[in-house]
């Protein structure tokens, strides 16, 4: 492959990194406000 | 001390063992009672960067205190199992997550949108207001009574509440009893 090629390929991987990261991230920091019953 | 502070303050807080000083687990999810008025329980996630859930759960009545800067346990144990929790603790319903639900007042007036709760901290946990987006625009915080009947899925409360909007938690504290004594709870 080209060197072009090489670095789209790279790029490719490093925005998918950055996307399980971010998914990953914000599925463990979760969490919210939960009322045990009804709502008031 | 007795402290203000918004569920949203409490999240990702670190808990540590007041025996050893271990940093255990992070508060994930805060649990209250609506009925109650009070804090029952705290879900958990592991400690570290890309950490999971973690099993166990923190009852209200294991928390040794509730500070600023950290959830402070006796000791490791005092984290349970599902199995030995309260079933609202155990396995809380996410469904009825508050946030971006609407306040209505009795009357019908729309006081706005949830965005956190507000509780009494230090030794235990009273819930005793909500952080509102303005129906009329900003932020803004209203006084909750000590105890109140549940009501479907509106966030029902009482009519003089539209009173008691203020727009900071230092005026919320001062106001809650004022409003409390309003409404002969007090």
């Amino acid at each position: 492959m080209s060197a072009v090629a090489w670095l789209i390929v790279v790029v490719i991987i490093v925005l998918l990194a950055a996307v399980i990261f971010v998914i990953a991230r914000r599925r463990r920091r979760g969490g919210g406000v939960i009322a045990t019953r009804g709502k008031r | 001390m007795k402290l203000l502070m918004t569920a949203s303050q409490i999240r990702g807080l670190p808990v540590v063992t007041v025996r050893g000083g271990e940093d255990v687990a992070e508060v994930r999810d805060v649990i209250y009672d609506p009925e109650a008025g009070r804090l029952v329980g705290l879900s958990l996630n592991q400690r570290g960067f890309l950490a999971g859930r973690r099993h166990e759960v923190l009852p209200a009545d294991a928390i040794h205190a509730i500070g600023q800067d950290a959830m402070m346990v006796l000791e490791e144990s005092s984290l349970v199992t599902p199995a030995d929790a309260p079933e609202d603790v155990a396995h809380p319903a996410t469904e009825r997550n508050v946030l971006g639900d609407d306040v209505l007042t009795e009357g019908g007036t729309s006081l706005g949108k949830v965005t956190d709760l507000v509780l009494l901290v230090g030794s235990s946990g009273e819930v005793v207001g909500y952080q509102i987006d303005k129906a009329g625009g900003g932020q803004g915080y209203i006084p909750l009574p000590a105890q109140l009947a549940v009501s479907g899925d509106a966030l029902v409360v009482p009519n003089i509440t539209e009173e008691f909007v203020e727009d900071d938690l230092v005026g919320l504290g001062a106001t809650v009893d004022e409003f409390r004594a309003r409404l002969g709870l007090a």
